[in-house]
């Protein structure tokens, strides 16, 4: 599924919609009331303090956790319903490369390719391994990977199936400086042929990147807005860049 | 695990429900009524069984009776883990914890009296028969099932995983029970069962009374459980609220 | 589809394995171990030889052989964080489960067919060889059942805190009715061959506990391996 080209006009399709979503863990709750939509070829990112519920908006988007109330849907599909065909639409990265480190990077990728159904599995991987600069070091296995290496690899793993939406949990976290640079580089290269859900501390690169901004805190949404923002423009609101308290 | 700030839902404390007192005291002095009534029949109305058990086949009247219970614990405890893994309800989880509590002490009972039974009757303290053997491996089992529980910290996974587990638990009682006929026979035969060719009129009373008996006596100690299980989240759910 | 990415995983659990080699030496060390040990314990009474326990005794030391590669059998998925990986992935998850038990059953099948030999080197059981067609039924079948119940709980049991502990408690008693089956069966084949009385018996009930696992695996599984 490939995601339309410019994300100039404001028609596209909803590719995510959430509904009031909420998640509680036995008492703790940790998501309350959150909606938020982003349409095809958007880019959200998601920002808040540490707990305050990203990662776990994340996962409920990506299918890891089932909400306990309200609901999302990817491209259109309920996972209640079709998990997956909203698996296929998805790529996910955290700070988890989710690879098996006694295997090589091409086995990893091949295992992938085959779970997701990926055609021409050889010439993908081929193709991926080189974007992100590791087809040198490819029958090489990932214990042997430095960590800005592994965490290249899993963007490739993320990307292996052409995911029409990718979400990313705090990916440049404990990356090298030239990790850091291929990231962004891919990044801006595919942004517009994907849908993005961005969870982040780094509130500059965040809003250089998306066309909309969350902010959560314990919880529940304190801010939405679409169009650029200037860090200035949540001052008022973001706790960790205004330094201001609890919010209504 | 971390604990943010997340605020806790907000609802009245008391959702759960707790089994009304008074009929609950009604029916554990049914109960009472009736085991008794099967004591005095069984003991001193009832004949004298005539084979090689004699005296001690009285014994019969209430480990029958607590086999059977313990059986109709467990299967609760089974509908039980299929609603809660149909309706995520907690209720159906607590109700499937108290059953299994109550299946676990009525099966503790049926060895009891199965140990006396077999002393009294053929001199040894143990055999290796097939409804012995049953209740000893369901009171391994479902004694597993608390251990399961403590083991996981989430509350919403510990009741997921225990409902699973008490679905595996309950199916494989009778394959255990059909498994333990495979088992060679031992130097003594034991059969506890009733003995002899049918039962009298005043035998039966005596059975039945204790049956229902039995069973009014696990329906009221369920709902006195279900109560206590009731309190004490409430206590928790405010303590929570109060740590806040 | 569904069959490619069985495929897939039975092939990485196997690479896993044969890069690490942990789980399958382990548990034939053990194996051989464990028939050592049984025979000094119960001979050092002065009661002779094992004979009378043979049939059994081969079974104990499946199972416990068993616990220990079911413990292993998600340990590269849940030490690594990788089980997420997997969910992620557009599967079925009794197309998981169905690998995973097939990976389960090849260790155990590839312990067994050393330790067999080894077994009848020990302790020369009669008529081994000569009805080892029906033997080999039965071991397949047992090694279903262990292999199914054991997946199962070893997917609920990672996931808890005391997993390494928590599998041989939940297991065991679920696995005593198949191990009476098959020790039984054993016994009765190697004194009284394949006519023996109840050793159909015994298959047939072996086919029916794993049946039933089965089924309940194939029911439950979604709920088990996560949310």
């Amino acid at each position: 599924m490939t995601g339309a080209g410019s994300s100039a006009s404001g028609t596209g399709a909803a590719e995510i919609s959430a509904v009031g979503l909420g998640k509680a863990f036995g008492r703790r709750e940790a998501l309350h009331d959150v909606s938020f939509t982003v349409r095809r070829g958007g880019f959200l990112a998601l920002f808040g303090p540490n707990g305050a519920g990203k990662t776990t908006t994340l996962r409920l988007v990506a299918t890891l956790l089932r909400p306990s109330s309200g609901s999302v849907t990817v491209a259109g599909r309920d996972p209640r319903d079709d998990p997956a065909a909203v698996r296929r639409a998805i790529g996910f990265l955290s700070h988890n490369p989710l690879l098996y480190r006694d295997l090589t990077a091409d086995e990893n990728l091949r295992f992938y390719a085959d779970m997701y159904g990926v055609a021409e599995p050889a010439r993908r991987i081929d193709e991926l391994l080189a974007r992100v600069e590791l087809g040198h070091r490819r029958h090489d296995v990932v214990a042997t990977l430095s960590r800005g290496m592994v965490q290249r690899l899993a963007i490739a793993r993320a990307l292996l199936h052409r995911p029409a939406v990718l979400l990313l949990d705090e990916p440049h976290a404990g990356l090298d400086a030239h990790a850091v640079a291929l990231l962004d580089g891919l990044l801006a290269e595919i942004r517009a042929e994907h849908t993005f859900v961005m969870a982040t501390h780094d509130v500059r690169r965040g809003l250089e990147l998306a066309d909309q901004v969350l902010v959560l805190d314990a919880g529940r949404v304190a801010l939405q807005r679409s169009g650029r923002l200037e860090p200035g423009d949540l001052a008022d609101v973001s706790p960790e860049h205004a330094g201001l308290g609890t919010l209504a | 695990m971390v604990e943010n700030a997340a605020t806790v839902a907000a609802g009245p404390v008391s959702e759960q429900t707790v089994p009304a007192q008074a009929t609950t005291t009604a029916i554990l002095a049914a109960a009472g009524l009736l085991l008794a009534a099967a004591l005095v029949v069984g003991f001193w109305v009832a004949p004298t069984d005539a084979s090689t058990l004699g005296f001690s086949q009285k014994i019969f009247y209430f480990h029958a009776p607590i086999a059977e219970t313990a059986l109709l614990a467990y299967g609760v405890a089974f509908v039980a883990a299929l609603l809660y893994l149909r309706r995520g309800e907690a209720r159906y989880d607590r109700l499937g914890v108290a059953a299994v509590r109550l299946g676990l002490l009525f099966s503790l009972l049926v060895m009891v009296t199965g140990v006396i039974w077999g002393r009294a009757a053929w001199g040894v303290w143990w055999a290796w028969e097939p409804r012995l053997t049953t209740f000893l491996i369901a009171c391994l089992l479902y004694g597993g099932y608390f251990v399961l529980r403590g083991a996981v910290e989430d509350e919403s996974r510990r009741a997921t995983y225990a409902a699973l587990f008490a679905i595996i638990a309950f199916v494989d009682v009778p394959i255990t029970f059909f498994a333990t006929r495979f088992l060679p026979e031992g130097l003594h035969p034991v059969v506890l069962g009733p003995a002899g060719s049918g039962m009298d009129a005043r035998d039966l009373v005596a059975f039945l009374a204790g049956m229902a008996g039995m069973t009014l006596l696990f329906v009221g100690l369920l709902r006195l459980e279900l109560g206590i299980e009731a309190l004490r989240d409430e206590l928790r759910e405010l303590k929570f609220r109060l740590g806040r | 589809m569904g069959f490619r990415q069985y495929r897939a995983m039975v092939r990485k659990d196997l690479l896993s394995e044969l890069r690490t080699r942990e789980t399958v030496v382990a548990m034939f060390l053990f194996v051989v171990l464990a028939m050592v040990v049984f025979h000094y314990a119960f001979t050092a009474t002065g009661g002779g030889t094992l004979s009378f326990y043979t049939g059994g005794m081969l079974w104990v030391v499946f199972v416990f052989g068993a616990l220990l590669g079911l413990n292993r059998s998600f340990a590269h998925e849940k030490d690594e964080g990788v089980l997420d990986g997997l969910l992620l992935c557009p599967v079925d998850r009794v197309t998981i489960f169905l690998a995973k038990m097939t990976g389960n059953l090849i260790f155990l099948g590839l312990i067994q067919v050393v330790a067999v030999p080894v077994f009848a080197l020990f302790f020369a059981p009669h008529g081994m060889v000569a009805h080892l067609a029906t033997l080999l039924v039965l071991i397949v079948l047992a090694d279903l059942g262990i292999a199914a119940l054991g997946t199962l709980l070893a997917t609920i049991a990672m996931q808890t805190r005391a997993r390494d502990l928590l599998l041989p408690i939940v297991f065991l008693p679920l696995v005593i009715p198949l191990v009476i089956a098959a020790a039984s069966g054993t016994g009765a084949l190697l004194s009284g061959g394949a006519g023996a009385p109840g050793v159909l018996g015994r298959l047939l009930f072996l086919l029916v506990y794993d049946g039933v696992f089965l089924v309940l695996a194939y029911g439950t599984y979604d709920v088990a391996i996560g949310e």
